[in-house]
């Protein structure tokens, strides 16, 4: 099968019962997508699947023969981030860290989408997206300040 | 920190709500603290998380993200009988699937692990361990292996286990020390028989599981005879003298690291199974092993915050002075764990000269307790809460005031004084905040969507203490380390480091890097609990820092040739007061070479004679739809006295934090058990409810300007289970307030919340 995972093809033959999120951590080294429940119940391994938010613990490898995936290393990194990463950081919409690049995958998706969303928009889009350290407010500020930058264009 | 000027001395420290005393080494060096008014430039300020952007590129290095060369991964077969005794194990067809490796039963394993007893005493209990390739071989092993269990008699709720048999072998009783813990001070009885009012009330809370989103994990490794192993948790130290212990290694050979973690709250300060089987197999099979619980296991077999059942009387005079306080409870610990109850609160939070608790801590064949964010506290508080609103009730009095007249202006506790308790100023500031006296107008008591307000309070001992000891160094360049062997959770110890080595060095933030997370670079710093680690481990940083300085500036004046007592330092470098002469940090080290300026600090003991708390109080709005039972909390209002916030935006977001699982506490936490297996039922994150984006109200957290500086240098105390204890008290008042119906047990699930109405309108 050949997928497209942060915008490189990736020609692999994985076990056919193997899910996206061992393919990605395991096969690909891409551990930013976590795995906190592996039954599709936290989203904290959210990845983008032809951009839509998927469950990676819950999608098959082969399944994604095709698409293009997206993880939170293909969104940026620490020396080129992307805009919602940085409005994570000046938020602080991350404490233990664990569920943020879930959440930021799910905020992807809906920026996507809605260039200015409410505040009930962000929070119906990402309560698939469990947080136990209790950050929501600011994760819900960073999304919305996020928004702004990129509405106003001088985003990175 | 030894030599001449040392001395050793007792103090008492207060963790997790237990007083101990312990002996301490007072540093030769004491610090002149940081008043209020002290003139701060990196301490206090909103400084951004040092690794914020890590987490949100998805590269901190948590343990379960780790592959080590080579890595092999084990799972347990675990138990699903509550009580019985395994009389054989077949792993003959596990042992032949594809990728097994190797299968761990008691018999492989050192005594000291207490692994896979033959004695099951909980189901859940881990009974083998299977290690393969990979995960999923290791977990289709896993299921394969076949364990025959003879089963025997388990209790499963307290009342089974005051009537049975011992529920592990070694107990003489099923309660913890054979009698209730009975605490008194004055004269209970007397004064409820001449109280004005009298009221009872009782209160039952629920068995609630941390889930923290990253589950228990360690990867071990050895290199000849040296053990490394990388560790989801709170206390790296504890984790390595608990490894060298079971496994029989002397401490020098053992490794600890733990860089990012995601979540911990009370569940991870100790070895544990997971961390034995990975060392055991890594050290068999001569490769890194890996071992993380599943999402069941962690919500299984990780600790949990105890139920509990409380029938608390209150006696009060007509004007709403409390005479007396009387609780009786029970306890469920599980398995195991430590007599971590509600009555501690009982006995601090409300001026009161009589009060008496009496607690019964029952073992029983379920999974054991573990501290959960206030342990104890946050179960009291919701017992003594709720019947304080029913004396308010009974009295005619307004909740708040009730509580305003009753405020404990002493450490009833050990009589004592406070350092410092500014709960009157949290109540009036909270209060205005929430518009709490002009809520008649907002109140609604009557059709489908009801809306009300709760009050509640919080006393927590969060003073810290020795030992805690960190070392600061300046490299070549002039930038500089902060070493200490702590950890950070996720409640930004790394940033909050940083800052006050930055602050007492008179260097940029950008310029100071914490090394934590490892017990080979590090100096000891305790576990990250009881909210002790601002107040434990930042006044080390500064003496540290403060050392190192006093180096530098020798250093300077020599290249300067002026007197050290002529130079200052401000972000980064070295001036000669009242000129315009200054070098770069880096300039001076430069001259250095590879010399090396390095400060030492040991944290000193707390002040004999007075307590240190943090207190608060909270504030809810709810809205109930009396169709549905269904509860909606509009706004908590939270405002403490924590002394000086290091870092105020750290802070707010572990402020937020604690009322969000406050919240789930009231409204959707429970761990529901089969009533005659015992097994968990909910042990997924869709049964077992956590708050969620949708669930989340308007959150007004405040802290009051100030600091203690009667508590430590630095003034600081902690936070992070403070902010816990009253937001479930508070969203319970505020339903009972909407639905004019007392309400008596968490959480106010809708079915418990019509209940609460059915009753009332029968």
């Amino acid at each position: 099968m050949r997928l497209i995972v942060n915008g490189r093809p990736v020609d692999a033959d994985p076990p056919g019962h193997q899910p996206l999120l061992d393919f990605l951590r395991d096969a690909c080294g891409l551990t930013g997508t976590k795995r906190g429940c592996d039954r599709g119940e936290c989203g904290a391994c959210t990845v983008l699947v032809d951009g839509e938010p998927t469950l990676s613990c819950l999608a098959l490898a082969h399944g994604c023969d095709g698409q293009s995936v997206q993880t939170i290393e293909g969104l940026g990194d620490v020396d080129a981030p992307h805009t919602l990463q940085e409005a994570f950081v000046a938020e602080d919409a991350a404490q233990c860290g664990f569920c943020t690049p879930g959440q930021l995958m799910a905020a992807t998706a809906l920026l996507a989408r809605v260039a200015d969303p409410s505040e009930a928009e962000v929070r119906a889009a990402l309560s698939g997206n469990l947080c136990r350290c209790g950050t929501h407010p600011k994760i819900v500020r960073a999304v919305r300040r996020a928004a702004a930058t990129l509405r106003t264009g001088d985003a990175t | 920190m030894t030599g001449p000027n040392r001395r050793f001395v007792s103090t008492t420290v207060e963790v997790e709500g237990r007083v101990e005393t312990r002996v301490v080494e007072v540093p030769a060096v004491t610090l002149a603290p940081w008043d209020a008014d002290a003139a701060l430039t990196h301490v206090g300020a909103r400084a951004q998380r040092v690794d914020g952007l890590l987490k949100a590129a998805g590269r901190a290095p948590y343990t379960t993200d780790l592959a080590r060369p080579g890595m092999a991964h084990a799972v347990f077969v675990r138990a699903q009988v509550p009580r019985g005794r395994i009389t054989a194990i077949d792993t003959t067809a596990a042992r032949a699937m594809p990728g097994v490796l190797d299968i761990l039963l008691a018999a492989d394993v050192p005594a000291r692990t207490r692994l896979f007893l033959p004695d099951v005493t909980y189901a859940g209990a881990p009974v083998a361990a299977v290690c393969a390739e990979t995960l999923a071989q290791a977990e289709a092993a896993a299921r394969a292996v076949r364990v025959t269990i003879e089963p025997g008699e388990a209790a499963i709720t307290p009342e089974q286990a005051l009537a049975g048999a011992p529920v592990r072998p070694g107990l003489t009783s099923n309660q913890s020390g054979g009698a209730p813990k009975v605490r008194q001070r004055g004269d209970v009885d007397t004064a409820l028989a001449t109280a004005d009012v009298v009221l009872t009330r009782e209160v039952r809370t629920p068995c609630v599981l941390h889930s923290a989103m990253e589950p228990h994990a360690a990867v071990a490794e050895w290199s000849g005879d040296a053990l490394t192993v990388w560790e989801s948790t709170q206390g790296i130290f504890r984790v390595r003298d608990g490894l060298a212990k079971a496994l029989g290694l002397p401490v020098h050979r053992v490794r600890v690291i733990c860089e990012a973690m995601g979540g911990g709250f009370g569940a991870k300060n100790y070895a544990g199974p997971h961390t034995f089987t990975a060392a055991v197999l890594a050290r068999r099979l001569r490769r890194p092993v890996s071992c993380v619980l599943d999402r069941a296991g962690e919500q299984i077999d990780s600790g949990n915050r105890s139920s509990t059942w409380q029938r608390i009387t209150i006696g009060a005079r007509r004007d709403g002075t409390l005479v007396a306080i009387d609780l009786d409870a029970i306890i469920p610990l599980g398995i195991g764990g430590w007599d971590g109850g509600p009555g501690d609160l009982f006995h601090e939070l409300y001026a009161c000269p009589n009060v008496r608790t009496r607690e019964a801590f029952v073992y029983t064949n379920t999974g054991a307790m573990a501290s959960f964010r206030a342990p104890g506290h946050a179960e009291g508080a919701v017992g003594l809460e709720l019947t304080l609103n029913a004396i308010a009730a009974e009295l005619g009095l307004d909740p708040l005031v009730l509580r305003e007249r009753n405020i404990a202006t002493r450490d009833q506790k050990q009589d004592r004084p406070y350092t410092g308790n500014r709960l009157a100023e949290c109540y009036t500031e909270g209060a205005r905040r929430i518009g709490w006296h002009d809520r008649a107008g907002r109140t609604v008591r009557d059709g489908r969507l009801r809306r009300g307000f709760g009050v509640a309070a919080q006393v927590w001992g969060t003073g810290g203490g020795p030992p805690s000891y960190a070392t600061v160094r300046l490299n070549t360049d002039g930038t500089a380390d902060v070493l200490s062997g702590t950890q950070d959770l996720g409640t930004g110890t790394r940033t909050i480091l940083a800052q006050v080595a930055a602050e007492s060095l008179g260097h940029r933030l950008d310029a100071v890097r914490a090394v934590i997370g490892d017990t080979a670079t590090g100096p000891y710093s305790g576990n990250s609990w009881g909210s002790i680690t601002v107040a434990s481990l930042t006044p080390a940083v500064r003496m540290a820092a403060e050392e190192a300085r006093r180096g530098l500036l020798e250093a300077a004046a020599g290249i300067l040739d002026v007197a050290v007592d002529a130079l200052e330092t401000r972000e980064g470098r070295v001036h000669v007061r009242d000129t315009d002469r200054s070098l770069a940090f880096g300039e001076v080290t430069a001259k250095l070479g590879n010399v090396m300026i390095m400060g030492q600090g040991a944290r000193g003991p707390n002040p004999s004679g007075t307590g240190i708390v943090t207190t608060g109080a909270q504030f809810a709005e709810v809205e109930v739809d009396v169709e549905t039972g269904v509860v909606r909390v509009v706004t908590i209002v939270a405002v403490h006295d924590a002394g000086r916030i290091v870092n105020p935006t750290l802070a707010e977001s572990q402020l937020e934090g604690g009322i969000i699982q406050g919240l789930g506490y009231a409204l959707f936490e429970e761990r529901a058990l089969d009533a005659r297996l015992g097994l968990p039922l909910n042990v997924g994150l869709h049964d077992y409810k956590i708050p969620t984006h949708a669930d989340i109200p308007v959150i007004d957290g405040h802290f009051l300007d100030g600091a203690d500086p009667l508590a430590n240098p630095v003034g600081a105390r902690g936070i992070a289970e403070p902010a816990i204890i009253p937001t479930a008290p508070a969203i319970a008042g505020a339903v009972a307030d909407a639905l004019g119906v007392e309400v008596s047990e968490l959480p106010l699930t809708p079915w418990r919340v019509l209940g609460a109405l059915d009753g009332a309108s029968r």
